[in-house]
């Protein structure tokens, strides 16, 4: 009994010391998150409630209510901006899932020269994003790039060769494209990772009942990792909304407006016009929509993740 | 059935055949890396050539004549390199930063036990569901009010209390086997000494991982220059190239010269740290 007591006395003892020591250990990393990361988000959705959408306002600060949301639902160009971020994130998300799937999988299994084709792989994931974009816009070049020059070889007539970034269809999916290039080493990586958790055994065992490479594939693979496929969209998707250099650099939201995706959106709107709180309420409602994608992923799982 | 299966089997004997497909994986896989290059390859072509000839020999990979002018020109520029040292000093100052706050706090959330640990991590985790370019205006605003606008530091010091690296570290410290702090507490050690004498020496590959990612991350930063950066000689070589590219206009061939140069650092870096990138993404993927 006594013994006991001492017992947890020392280890309220231990509890408290412990307490002061990751107090001193966590709050100047704490302080610092909260001035630099969790202040900006907060003065956001101030920000998006007041009436600050004139440099000469500065000091006004009138609080409007949700009447720049009211704002952001009626305007076309604001809705459209969301829509093209979407469709852009779709197209990016189902891209490099496949692509990177079908990489690990490759990856994964014997192969020569397997060290210089990952290190090929990955390394766009590193390579200046800047640097790269201006090299694909080059490389892209409708009228004498070389890659039109390589399809005109091809036989391709003039006429229809792709207008890729500078095509007002063509240029979302080009720069979705880019992107799924320049980010393909992470998502591969991580289902690599994936696929060597994968029990052997299962697959001996599906050999036995003289299974094919297919059906290993339907029927273990992708069940074994789904958990990982999982985290890979969620993450894949909030990181997709991630878009401002790329689409900036490659296309400066043109040509006319077809890759003006939100952020872009958002930029000029506070930058070009100076509608800080429009474009702040216009931020918190990206936010409000990247977290509705995500818990309805959350709920969807149940139907094909297996833990 | 089964006779038909070990005639094939006979046929053509099972180890030929696995070279067979391993052949033909292993070709395949190499040509898509070959396609992740293709940027690169007329990158360097092209910028080897006269400006003139980037397009009308687009082609032609290895040029007739080596045409050295565009990287003379590089060197030459009053402001690149500028760039270039700016993006490299701001990387040589965040990294130390980061490295101790991230990592002593990391620590005190995988080794300590303190009231509201989880609810805090958690409302770390949280945040990096939104998007920072979210908040690019946010903190446009607020830099100007303390007046860190077209200073160097608006990027070095939101860039220290980066949460990504806190749930990092905090997965690999908890790996470490307890029974060594445990061990160390009853010899009467500290903490912070179990931290820098223990659990950080042991922790080398994931803080290798945190410097590399750390670097290439900023170098590879463009909104941040982009949004609170003015002046022409403090922009980091993403914004620097970004200005050049325009001025250079239909000097291509110069382009290209510029970015093989922003391409280098990274990519020499990545070839000879590859390990520590895989790990480290890995880690990060499979226990998130």
């Amino acid at each position: 009994m006594e013994m006991r007591q001492s017992a947890s006395r020392g280890r309220a003892h231990t509890f408290r010391r412990e307490g002061r020591t990751a107090l001193l250990f966590i709050a100047p990393f704490f302080i610092g998150f909260v001035l630099f990361n969790l202040l900006p988000m907060f003065y956001s959705v101030f920000l998006s409630l007041v009436n600050f959408n004139s440099l000469g306002q500065i000091n006004t600060n009138e609080f409007i209510g949700v009447r720049n949301y009211v704002r952001a639902f009626t305007d076309r160009l604001a809705m459209g901006s969301y829509l093209r971020s979407f469709y852009f994130s779709f197209l990016y998300v189902v891209g490099i899932i496949v692509l990177s799937l079908l990489m690990a999988l490759l990856l994964n299994r014997k192969l020569y020269l397997r060290t210089a084709s990952r290190t090929m792989i990955y390394l766009p994931y590193v390579a200046n994003v800047v640097a790269a974009s201006i090299v694909w816009i080059i490389v892209l070049n409708p009228y004498s790039g070389p890659i039109n020059s390589f399809l005109k070889l091809l036989g391709v007539p003039e006429g229809s060769l792709p207008q890729w970034l500078q095509g007002l269809r063509s240029a979302l999916p080009t720069t979705a494209f880019i992107k799924v290039w320049q980010n393909l080493a992470f998502q591969t990586i991580v289902f690599l990772a994936a696929l060597q958790d994968v029990p052997r055994e299962l697959y001996e065992c599906a050999e036995i009942d003289g299974a094919g490479a297919w059906r290993k594939l339907i029927r273990i693979t992708l069940p074994m990792i789904s958990p990982t496929t999982f985290f890979l969209v969620v993450v894949t998707v909030i990181g997709s909304f991630n878009s401002f250099t790329l689409v900036k650099v490659l296309t400066d939201g043109g040509p006319g407006s077809a890759t003006r995706i939100i952020t872009v959106f958002i930029y000029e709107q506070a930058v070009r016009y100076s509608y800080y709180s429009y474009a702040n309420a216009l931020a918190c409602l990206l936010f409000v929509f990247i977290l509705i994608v995500t818990l309805l992923q959350w709920k969807a799982q149940k139907k094909w993740v297996h833990y | 059935m089964e006779g038909a299966k070990e005639m094939g089997a006979l046929l053509i004997p099972k180890k030929t055949r696995d070279v067979a497909v391993t052949s033909i994986l292993s070709a395949a896989t190499f040509v898509l890396g070959l396609l992740m290059l293709t940027p690169f390859v007329f990158m360097l072509s092209a910028s080897f050539k006269p400006n003139g000839l980037v397009f009308v020999d687009a082609l032609r990979i290895i040029p007739k004549t080596l045409f050295l002018d565009n990287y003379q020109r590089i060197f030459a520029d009053p402001l690149y390199f500028v760039w270039y040292w700016n993006s490299i000093r701001i990387a040589l100052i965040t990294i130390p930063l980061r490295a101790f706050l991230v990592s002593i706090a990391a620590y005190a959330f995988a080794r300590l036990v303190f009231r509201g640990k989880n609810l805090l991590f958690l409302l770390f985790m949280a945040t990096m569901m939104i998007t920072p370019e979210a908040t690019l205006i946010p903190r446009y605003l607020l830099y100007k009010a303390i007046g860190l606008i077209d200073n160097q530091w608006a990027i070095i010091v939101p860039a220290v209390f980066d949460v990504f690296f806190l749930f990092m570290l905090r997965q690999f410290f908890m790996t470490i086997p307890r029974e060594l702090s445990e061990a160390a507490l009853i010899d009467g050690y500290g903490h912070l000494r179990i931290y820098s004498r223990i659990v950080l020496p042991l922790s080398k590959p994931a803080l290798i991982t945190m410097v590399l990612f750390t670097f290439i991350w900023i170098w590879n930063d463009y909104p941040n220059p982009f949004m609170f950066i003015n002046s022409m000689k403090k922009q980091m070589i993403t914004t620097g190239l970004q200005f050049f590219q325009a001025r250079e206009g239909a000097n291509y061939a110069l382009q290209m010269a510029g970015a093989t140069f922003a391409v280098i650092p990274t990519v020499i870096l990545f070839t000879f740290t590859q390990k520590y990138f895989v790990q480290g993404i890995a880690t990060s993927g499979i226990k998130g």
